[in-house]
C-alpha cells in the first residue's frame, strides 16, 4: 500500500530505470516488444481514467486510437506534413471525434453508452473501408516517414509518452477532479446532489482519455511505418486495450501500462505454442478477474477515499 | 420480382437474428447478463454439426442434433464457471459486477473461438443442409433449405413461446425477469430458474448457429461479429423485450436485406448502425422496452 | 550442383572448415511468417519445414543444418512487423519466408529494407510489391516475389478462358467478382483489359467486401445481368460464395482464382459445393508440372493429411532457392544472399524460376511464361481436383454440375 505521492515518486524512478534498458544490454527486439506494450499501455490508462474513475464502459477505445491515427496517417501520405505536425493534429482529432461521440452519448449510461461506443468503432472500420481509394481500406497505407529505425530511439520516444501520460493522468486521478469523477462514476446522483456538474467531468474525463489515445495512436503508426484498420481500429484492439486495463487493475491508471506490457510480454513468451497463445492470454486474464478482481496492482495502490 | 426476393431472403435471415437474440435477451431479462461469448457459442454449435454430420457421417439431422447439444453444454459451462463465480464473488462490488460478466464472457468468448480456430482452422464451415435443392416461389428460385431455416426457427421460438406461458417453470422465468426478490419469497429456487434459462439459452444460440451454418455458412472469425449483431437486435427492441427483440431482428434483417439489394452489398450493415444510434439516442429504452 | 561449388576453391575451404566442425555448426534459420489457422496460410511453415527436413538429411547447407523458425502473424500487419523484427533482431535468421496476403507482405517491404533481412513471399499477388522494389532498387533489393502478380494471373485466366470459354462454348459476356483487396486492383484492371480481347465483354465488375457472408444478393444481381460466366479474384473469402452458389443453383459458371480452392479439404469445407469450380493456380496434386510436384505433394499429403495449398508449393521451392543461394554466397552475408538469389536459376515443384532483373518492373519476381512458370487451371469435379487447361495437362474436360447453363 503506497500513497499519491510515494507511488508518484516510484513511478518516476521506474520510468528513469527503463530508460536506462538499453544501456543494459537489452537487444533490440526487445525493446521493440516494449514500444508497442508502452503504446498499448498509454491507451490502456486512457481507457481506465473514463471506467475506473468516471464509471463508463468505453468499448471503442479504437474509435479514438483510429481517428488519431488516420488523422496523421493521412496527412504524412497525401500532404507529407512533417510527422511532428503529424501526431499533435491527429491527437487533436481524437479529442474532436472523442466530443462529438461523447457529448450526446454521456446522456445514457451502462450498457447503452457501451454500445454506442461499439457501433463507432464498427461505423469508423466501415468508413475506412468504404473509402478504401483514400484510405487504403483493409490494405492500409504506408506511411513514407517513420519516427526512428534504431530500435533504442523508438523505444525512448514511446517511454517518454508513456511516462509523462502515466505521471500526469495518475496526478489528476488523485486529485480533486479525480474524487469526483470517481464519486460521479459511482454514485452519479449523490455527486450531483453534492452540486458537482457530473456530466461536465465525465467529458473532461472522455477528452482527455481521446487525447491521449490519439497521441499514442498516432506515434504507433510512425512507429510501424503503416497505418491499417488491424493494426489501430479493429474491435479486437479494443479488447485488449480493455483486458490490459482490468488485468492491470481498475481505478490504478498505472495497471494499465503494467497490465499492457504483461499481456505483450506473455504473448511473445507463449510463441512457441503459436496459435495457442491467445488462448492462454484469454485464460490467464479471466482467472485474474475471477479470483484477483482487483488487477496485478490491485494490492499495491491505495485508493483514496474509496 | 426482387422485392419478392427480398421479401423472402429478408424473412429467413430475420427469422435467424431472432433466434439468436432471444435467448440472449432472456438471459438479460431474468439475470441481467449480457453474455459476450454469444458469437463463439453459435459458431461452437455450427462447427461441432459439420464435424459430427460430415466427418463422422451421423447424417444432417443428428449433425444439427448434436451441434445444438454442444451450445447447451458450452452455454452452462458459461454459466457455471464464467457467470455464477463472478455474481457469487464477494471481492467484486455489486455495482461492478456488470463491467466483470462483460469482461469475463468477452474473454470466454475468444477463449472458445480460438479452440475452434486452432482444431478446425478459421475457414468457414457449413453444415450439411437439412433438405437439398430449390423451390420456385412466383419466379423466385429458394433454396429449400432457406424455407426450412425459417421454419425451425419459428418453431423453435413458437415452443419458447409455449413453455414461458403454459409452464410451471416458464412461468416462473417470467416471473424471475420481472421481480427475481418476490420469486424466491414464494419459495422457487432461483438457481434452478438460472440453469433452465441458461439451457433455453443454449438450445436457442445452438439452433441459429447450426442453421446459420447451413444457410451461410460460419467461421471462427464470425463470433464477434455474431456477438455484436445480438447485443444490436437487442438493444434496438429494449433490452429484456422477448417481443422487443423479435421485432428488432426483423427490422435488422430486412434494413440488411434492402441495403443489400437495392444499394451495395458491401454496405449492408451500415444502414442497422445508423439507426441503432439514432434509436438509442431518441428512445434509449429501445422500440419496445419497458425501462 | 554440389560438385559444381566444391570446386570453388574459396567456397571448398569453407566447406571443409564446416566438414570439420559439423556437429558444432550453428544451424541457419530460416524464418516463416504466416497466419497459421487459415488453410492457405497453414501450408506455408508445413512446407517450409518439409524442405528443411529433406536438405537436412542431405546433410544440410556448408554443413550446417537447416532451422525454420515459425511465427503466427494472425493474419495482422501488425503481429508481421512484430514477428518479422523479432526474426531478424532476436532469432537472427537469415531469410524469411513470409505470407500470402498482399497487405501483409506491403508492410514487410519497408522493413526488410530498413533491417537488411531477405525476404520472399510465397503467395502474395499485388504488383506493388515489386513495383517498390523497382521504384527504389537500392533499398528494397531484399525483396523477392515468389509467386505471380496479378497482372500475370489475370493474363493466365485471360488465356484459360480463350480455349475453355470462348472457343469451345462460345460464350460472349462475364461480370468480373471479386473481393476488395489489395491484390485485386491489379488482377482486376487486367481483367477489364484482357477479357475484351479475348472476346468476353464485360458487362459489369463487382467488388465485393471481404467481410461479406451472404451472397445472395451479389449472385442476384449477376443473374440479372445474364453473363455466360462469372470471372472470379476470391481469396480471403472462398467457402461462402461457393456453398451459396451451389445451394441457390446459381446458373452460371464459375471461373478464375479462387485461392482457397486450391486445397483438398476445400471439398468438405462446402459439403462438395464446389463441385465444378474452375480455378487457376502453380501447381496442384497429382498434375505433374513438374518431376518434383508429385513427390512433394504426395509427401505433404502424407504427413499432414491434406494436399498443400498454392502457397504450400511456393514455399518448398523458397526453402530450396534459400539454400541454394545460402551455398552459393558461401554464407549468409544479406547483400551476397540477394545476389545468389538474384542469379537464381531452379526447377522447383511450380515450374522454372528466374527473377526478374531491376530493369524489369516486376523486379524480383519470378519470370512467366513458356519455359517458365505457367499457371494451370483446375476444375472440382466429384471430389477431385482435375487438371483441365493446357491441353498438355489437362486429363479431362470441363463439365459442370446440371444447374449450370452454359450457352447452345
Amino acid at each position: 500500500m503506497m500513497s499519491t505521492p510515494k507511488t508518484l515518486l516510484g513511478t518516476a524512478a521506474v520510468i528513469a530505470l527503463m530508460a536506462l534498458l538499453p544501456f543494459a544490454g537489452v537487444g533490440g527486439y526487445v525493446l521493440g516488444l516494449m514500444t508497442s506494450a508502452l503504446y498499448f499501455g498509454v491507451f490502456a490508462m486512457g481507457w481506465d481514467l473514463l471506467f475506473g474513475f468516471a464509471g463508463e464502459v468505453n468499448f471503442g477505445p479504437s474509435f479514438l486510437i483510429g481517428v488519431g491515427a488516420y488523422t496523421a496517417g493521412l496527412l504524412n501520405h497525401y500532404a507529407h506534413w512533417p510527422i511532428i505536425a503529424c501526431v499533435p493534429v491527429g491527437a487533436l482529432a481524437a479529442v474532436v471525434a472523442g466530443l462529438l461521440l461523447a457529448v450526446p452519448a454521456l446522456r445514457l449510461s451502462g450498457p447503452y453508452f457501451g454500445l454506442v461506443t461499439l457501433v463507432a468503432v464498427l461505423l469508423l472500420q466501415n468508413v475506412i473501408v468504404i473509402f478504401a481509394g483514400f484510405t487504403g481500406g483493409e490494405i492500409g497505407l504506408d506511411l513514407p516517414d517513420v519516427l526512428a529505425i534504431s530500435s533504442r530511439v523508438n523505444y525512448w520516444y514511446a517511454l517518454g509518452v508513456a511516462g509523462i501520460v502515466a505521471l500526469g493522468l495518475f496526478a489528476l486521478s488523485r486529485s480533486a477532479v479525480g474524487l469526483i469523477l470517481q464519486a460521479s462514476g459511482q454514485d452519479a446522483i449523490e455527486a450531483a446532489a453534492l452540486g458537482f456538474n457530473v456530466v461536465r467531468h465525465k467529458l473532461a474525463a472522455f477528452c482527455i482519455s481521446a487525447l491521449v489515445s490519439g497521441l499514442a495512436g498516432a506515434m504507433l503508426v510512425f512507429y510501424l511505418g503503416t497505418v491499417s484498420t488491424d493494426s489501430v481500429v479493429d474491435i479486437s484492439i479494443g479488447v485488449q486495450v480493455i483486458i490490459a486495463a482490468v488485468l492491470g487493475g481498475r481505478r490504478t491508471i498505472l495497471g494499465g501500462a503494467v497490465g499492457a506490457i504483461f499481456l505483450i510480454v506473455a504473448g511473445e513468451l507463449l510463441r512457441p505454442v503459436g496459435q495457442l497463445s491467445t488462448f492462454i492470454v484469454s485464460a490467464f486474464a479471466l482467472l485474474v478477474i475471477l479470483f484477483f478482481p482487483g488487477g496485478l496492482l490491485g494490492r499495491f495502490i491505495v485508493r483514496e477515499g474509496a | 420480382m426482387k422485392a419478392l426476393q427480398i421479401l423472402i431472403d429478408g424473412f429467413a435471415i430475420s427469422s435467424l437474428y431472432a433466434t439468436g437474440a432471444i435467448g440472449f435477451t432472456l438471459i438479460f431479462g431474468v439475470s441481467g447478463v449480457l453474455n459476450l461469448s454469444h458469437g463463439s457459442i453459435m459458431v461452437t454449435a455450427a462447427v461441432v454439426a459439420w464435424l459430427v454430420a460430415g466427418s463422422f457421417g451421423a447424417g444432417p439431422y443428428g449433425g444439427a442434433l448434436i451441434g445444438v447439444g454442444a451450445s447447451v453444454i458450452v452455454s452452462l459451462v458459461t454459466y457455471g464457471i464464467v457467470v455464477r463465480p463472478i455474481q457469487k464473488s464477494r471481492a467484486i462490488a455489486r455495482e461492478e459486477k456488470e463491467i466483470f460478466v462483460l469482461t469475463g464472457t468477452l474473454l470466454w468468448g475468444i477463449m472458445v473461438q480460438e479452440v475452434i480456430a486452432y482444431v478446425f482452422t478459421n475457414n468457414p464451415k457449413t453444415v450439411l443442409p437439412l433438405i437439398g435443392g430449390v423451390v420456385n416461389i412466383l419466379g423466385v428460385r429458394t433454396p429449400r433449405t432457406e424455407i426450412a431455416i425459417a421454419a425451425i426457427a419459428w418453431l423453435a421460438m413458437g415452443l419458447l413461446w409455449l413453455l414461458v406461458n403454459r409452464t410451471r417453470g416458464g412461468k416462473a422465468l417470467m416471473a424471475a425477469a420481472i421481480n427475481p426478490r418476490g420469486l424466491t419469497l414464494c419459495g422457487f429456487e432461483l438457481g434452478s430458474i438460472h440453469l433452465l434459462v441458461w439451457t433455453i439459452y443454449g438450445v436457442l444460440a445452438g439452433i441459429a448457429g447450426v442453421l446459420l451454418g447451413s444457410f451461410l455458412g460460419v467461421s471462427s472469425d464470425n463470433a464477434g461479429q455474431l456477438t455484436a449483431s445480438a447485443f444490436s437486435i437487442v438493444v434496438l427492441g429494449g433490452l429484456g423485450s422477448v417481443t422487443g427483440s423479435l421485432v428488432a431482428a426483423y427490422v435488422v434483417g430486412y434494413l440488411e436485406s434492402l441495403t443489400a439489394y437495392l444499394v451495395n452489398p458491401s454496405i449492408r450493415t451500415v444502414p442497422v448502425l445508423l439507426l441503432l444510434v439514432i434509436v438509442v439516442y431518441l428512445r434509449p429504452q429501445g422500440l419496445l422496452g419497458r425501462r | 550442383m554440389k560438385r559444381k561449388y566444391w570446386m570453388l576453391p574459396a567456397t571448398a575451404a569453407f566447406a571443409t572448415l564446416a566438414f570439420n566442425s559439423a556437429q558444432a555448426a550453428p544451424p541457419i534459420k530460416i524464418g516463416v511468417i504466416a497466419e497459421a489457422s487459415s488453410v492457405s496460410g497453414a501450408s506455408i511453415p508445413k512446407a517450409a519445414q518439409l524442405a528443411a527436413d529433406e536438405i537436412n538429411a542431405e546433410g544440410g547447407v556448408l554443413g550446417r543444418k537447416i532451422e525454420i523458425v515459425t511465427y503466427d502473424d494472425h493474419n495482422s500487419a501488425t503481429d508481421a512487423v512484430r514477428a518479422f523484427q523479432r526474426a531478424a533482431r532476436e532469432d537472427k535468421v537469415s531469410f524469411v519466408i513470409a505470407s500470402y496476403i498482399s497487405e501483409v507482405v506491403l508492410a514487410l517491404e519497408p522493413w526488410s529494407a530498413r533491417l537488411h533481412m531477405p525476404m520472399i513471399t510465397p503467395g502474395a499477388a499485388s504488383d506493388e510489391i515489386s513495383h517498390n522494389i523497382y521504384k527504389d532498387y537500392n533499398h528494397m533489393k531484399y525483396v523477392f516475389h515468389g509467386y505471380f502478380p496479378s497482372t500475370f494471373i489475370a493474363d493466365s485466366v485471360c488465356d484459360a478462358a480463350k480455349d475453355l470459354l470462348v472457343d469451345e462454348h462460345h460464350m460472349k459476356t462475364a461480370v468480373v467478382m471479386s473481393e476488395d483487396a489489395a491484390w485485386t486492383l491489379p488482377l482486376d484492371a487486367e481483367y477489364l483489359k484482357c477479357l475484351p480481347k479475348i472476346g468476353l465483354k464485360v458487362v459489369d465488375h463487382i467488388r465485393v467486401s471481404p467481410d461479406t457472408t451472404d451472397f445472395t444478393p451479389i449472385f442476384n444481381k449477376i443473374e440479372g445481368e445474364k453473363p455466360d460466366v462469372i470471372i472470379t479474384g476470391i481469396s480471403h473469402v472462398g467457402v461462402q460464395p461457393t456453398v451459396q452458389w451451389a445451394a441457390q443453383h446459381v446458373p452460371i459458371p464459375m471461373f478464375g482464382v479462387s485461392s482457397q480452392a486450391t486445397t483438398s479439404t476445400f471439398w468438405k469445407d462446402t459439403n462438395g459445393a464446389t463441385n465444378g469450380v474452375v480455378f487457376q493456380t502453380a501447381a496442384s496434386a497429382g498434375v505433374p508440372v513438374t518431376p518434383k510436384t508429385n513427390p512433394f505433394s504426395d509427401n505433404y499429403e502424407k504427413k499432414f493429411g491434406a494436399t498443400p495449398s498454392y502457397a504450400g508449393y511456393t514455399s518448398y521451392d523458397d526453402v530450396y532457392m534459400i539454400a541454394d543461394a545460402i551455398k552459393a554466397a558461401g554464407g549468409t552475408n544479406p547483400d551476397k544472399l540477394v545476389t545468389a538469389m538474384e542469379k537464381t536459376d531452379y526447377v522447383g515443384t511450380i515450374g522454372r524460376y528466374v527473377f526478374n532483373g531491376k530493369t524489369s518492373p516486376f523486379t524480383h519476381t519470378f519470370k512467366v511464361g513458356k519455359g517458365y512458370i505457367t499457371g494451370i487451371v483446375v476444375q472440382w469435379q466429384d471430389g477431385k481436383q482435375v487438371p483441365i487447361w493446357p491441353a498438355n495437362v489437362a486429363k479431362a474436360k470441363m463439365t459442370f454440375p446440371s444447374f449450370v447453363k452454359l450457352p447452345q
